[in-house]
């Protein structure tokens, strides 16, 4: 036999013939089929209004479609039912026991998460700067710093950092209004706005706040209408003297499809960068996060952690989740082989392909020099650079082999290659520039 | 169908019926008036299929019939004729409708399609003086959310205890209350009745004084009104558990005079800025409420009013129509205002009269 749903379904569509559009959808929409029983067919509607008219009115009609269908129907019941659709709704919407005038919607209003804190951010050299910047601007809200843009690969803590002084902001001065989204979140808001024709409301919104956090501005290149938006609302809050932070995942110069006034208003301020954290602060984190977990881990563990899964803080935290349920699975303590074991399946990370020739054209372009003049046998100091910087990277991303690399880099020897590899990995170490457009070349290379 | 009545009563029924049809409905029979005649009386009905009503009324009928007639053609036509009785007739498509001095042949709607009332059975129900009803219903309704995003709070909770009515309303960021006593009946569950229905309740309620009886089912709520019918559907929910948040006790306690207070509030919204934002001061030490709003455009503008004050002095922002609007349904001579410091809600009472209550959340900033 069909489901109850299915024949409702094949009623509904016999019925729609026979009776006229507007009595149709006025009378029939949110009805189904509760249950079938004995014979009795249980029909769910939405109000004593349609209980009423649909038993008068279409009783005949319903019976003979649904006996066509299903012969054995003698009789049908007319229940209002708490709409299936509303319900889930409904348990969302009832609020339990509000403690205070519902109050918690003048606090979800700022849309900050509670758990980022400041207490919870673990700094290291690898972030201080941006740390001490956020300090700044916790201390002297608009005055400090203003805008302060924090940018640096995903996953090593931005938004972290940001919300975390939205949410010292609505602890220690509750006054003060401090909302968070990302820049998407204003992209939609806008549209919406714009198509409710409300764009003046949209505005006034937006402007009523001492404290704005965005995260992702890079994500508002290319939407003329937006960025002229956000122009405004920057100019407002910034003539305000109200704070306004900012998270972007490149320096602005280097966001494509950015206006020049728009980049040139987001270096105003402060400019941090967060760089990928050296090992001696990935261990501190991982430290602080089995602590947060209640899990005493060997240190020979924690190095492992910190030395191997390289990458952000957000992988870094999931490997560490990885290891913690393992953890709690088996009785006895993880022994380092263990560990090495669950974090050796798990790592199964694949690399896109790209051609080596494909990887040179990118990075000769990157550096505004012909292609062809990497593979010839010059030393001139700004093809030497790439060249090593090429080398390093299939090296450390694609892990092609010492003598591979020299093969293909026009028949150089492999001690050459080793050369390269580790002076630009000193290098790495000391100059931030360096460090820089290797992330952009890993981005354009993804 | 063929009848004849007064044209003053005719007008009144018309204009309350016509605020139950729905212009816009998807069913065109919705826009219209049904109206039946039968053994010397008329029965006008309408409905939005949230509420609805139906009036009866005496008139001359000669042929009996039903018809629907769009309802804002109806009444635009009878609220400009004089005359004093009108006389329709249903002929063919249309309905002829004459006074002494005015003909108007208005088309009809499909009157098969024009659906019946839902009737709550007599068994569960209370009585109230109809005074009182309109007067809980006016003191809370104003607090009901207008967005759609939560049901319950665009409704009116009425639920009654030990004989004693009490309605509710808010929109989270204030709330009223407001009790009466009951004629009859003493405790009612929780009903949730929405709060656009529930004014238009209220002006039929208007019309009459004495006992009704308010008939009640899970799902829907009725009572007759003299010679009107009303119905609505309720809603369907739980209203959170208000009572939690009203405090029990205070840090500082201010009784002013309502005129005072009410005067102060209209001459600072000349300078309120589009948030209707306001300060608000208790001073102990003044013995008086200082008030103050500024508008960079207009100006500003600072009152203070004399008032009896114990406690602790307190500043706060409000939202000054949030304050304006618990007087309209205060009558005493003084107010009480009581307050747990800064960015707690305060509480507004009739100095006089404890049946209402009203709570109100500063504004953030």
């Amino acid at each position: 036999m069909t489901t109850t749903k299915d024949l409702w379904e094949n009623t509904l569509v016999e019925l729609e013939l026979t009776i006229s559009p507007p009595n149709f959808n006025t009378w029939f929409r949110d009805t189904h089929i509760v249950r079938v029983e004995d014979n009795t067919v249980y029909l769910g509607v939405p109000s004593q209004f349609a209980r009423d008219w649909l038993s008068r009115k279409f009783h005949k009609d319903i019976l003979r479609s649904l006996r066509g269908l299903s012969e054995n129907v003698r009789s049908i019941e007319y229940i209002i039912s708490r709409g299936t659709k509303k319900t889930p709704e409904e348990i969302v919407s009832t609020p339990a026991a509000p403690s205070e005038l519902p109050l918690e919607a003048v606090h979800t209003k700022s849309n900050l998460n509670p758990r980022f804190t400041l207490s919870s951010f673990v700094v290291g050299p690898f972030n201080e700067l941006a740390h001490a910047a956020a300090q700044a601007v916790i201390r002297k809200p608009g005055i400090a710093y203003n805008p302060l843009l924090i940018y640096g690969p995903t996953g090593l803590g931005k938004t972290h950092l940001i919300q975390a002084i939205g949410n010292h902001f609505r602890v220690h001065a509750p006054d003060r209004k401090v909302f968070y989204m990302t820049s998407e979140k204003f992209s939609m808001d806008y549209v919406s706005a714009l198509q409710a024709g409300k764009v003046h409301s949209f505005k006034e919104r937006y402007r009523q706040y001492d404290l704005l956090v965005m995260d992702d501005v890079q994500f508002l290149a290319g939407r003329d209408k937006i960025k002229e938006e956000f122009f405004h609302l920057f100019n407002y809050l910034y003539d305000g003297n109200k704070q306004l932070v900012f998270t972007s995942d490149q320096h602005p110069n280097f966001i494509q499809q950015l206006e020049d006034r728009i980049k040139s208003r987001l270096s105003a301020g402060m400019i941090v960068s967060i760089t990928p954290p050296d090992h001696q602060s990935r261990l501190a984190i991982v430290r602080a996060k089995a602590a947060v977990h209640k899990v005493v881990l060997s240190d020979e563990i924690l190095d492992y952690l910190a030395a191997t899964v390289e990458g952000n803080v957000r992988e870094l935290e999931g490997a560490l989740n990885l290891l913690l349920i393992q953890f709690e699975m088996r009785e006895g303590p993880l022994t380092l082989a263990d560990t090495k074991n669950i974090l050796r399946t798990a790592a199964g990370t694949a690399k896109k392909a790209v051609s080596v020739g494909e990887v040179v054209k990118i990075i000769a372009n990157f550096y505004g020099i012909e292609e062809t003049s990497i593979y010839e046998k010059t030393r001139r100091k700004e093809v030497v650079r790439p060249r090593q910087v090429i080398m390093f990277l299939l090296r450390d991303d694609f892990h092609l082999s010492f003598p591979a690399i020299g093969d293909k880099m026009g028949g150089r020897d492999h001690t050459t290659v080793i050369h390269s590899c580790d002076k630009i990995k000193n290098e790495l170490l000391s100059d931030s520039i360096l460090n820089q457009e290797i992330s952009q070349i890993r981005l354009m290379l993804k | 169908m063929r009848f004849e009545t007064p044209t003053e009563q005719f007008h009144n029924a018309v204009s309350i019926a016509a605020r139950f049809a729905e212009r816009r409905a998807n069913l065109s029979a919705l826009a219209g008036i049904l109206i039946a005649a039968e053994n010397g009386r008329i029965l006008l009905r309408a409905t939005n299929l949230e509420c609805g009503v139906e009036i009866s009324l005496p008139a001359k009928v000669t042929e009996g019939g039903v018809v629907a007639i769009p309802a804002h053609t109806l009444q635009g036509f009878i609220s400009n004729v004089r005359g004093k009785s009108v006389s329709v007739a249903h002929v063919g498509e249309v309905v002829r409708v004459e006074t002494d001095r005015a003909v108007a042949s208005i088309k009809t709607l499909p009157a098969d399609d024009f659906p019946i009332l839902p009737r709550v059975s007599a068994s569960t129900v209370f009585t109230i003086k109809s005074n009182d009803l309109t007067r809980v219903i006016r003191s809370v309704a104003f607090c009901a959310a207008t967005s759609t995003i939560k049901p319950e709070l665009q409704s009116i909770l009425l639920f009654a205890d030990a004989g004693k009515l009490s309605a509710v309303a808010t929109d989270s960021f204030r709330l009223a209350e407001k009790t009466a006593s009951l004629r009859s009946g003493g405790s009612v569950p929780h009903l949730l009745l929405p709060a656009r229905n529930a004014v238009e309740f209220m002006r039929i309620l208007e019309t009459y004084q004495g006992d009704i009886d308010v008939y009640y089912n899970e799902n829907q709520i009725s009572a007759h009104i003299n010679t009107i019918y009303f119905t609505s559907r309720l809603v369907d929910g739980s209203f959170p558990n208000y009572r939690q948040i009203i405090p029990a006790s205070f840090s500082t306690e201010a009784v002013v005079l309502r005129e005072d207070f009410s005067q102060a509030l209209k001459s600072l919204s000349i300078f309120s800025d589009k948030f209707f934002h306001m300060s608000f001061a208790i001073e102990p030490s003044k013995k008086a409420l200082i008030l103050s709003s500024h508008n960079p455009d207009v100006g500003e503008q600072t009152s203070t009013i004399h008032a009896a004050i114990s406690g602790e002095a307190v500043t706060m922002s409000f939202n000054s129509r949030y304050l304006a609007d618990s007087l309209q349904a205060i009558s005493g001579e003084s107010i009480r205002i009581l307050s747990n410091g800064m960015g707690k809600a305060i509480l507004i009472k009739d100095a006089a009269d404890e049946s209402f209550l009203y709570l109100a959340m500063p504004m953030n900033r």
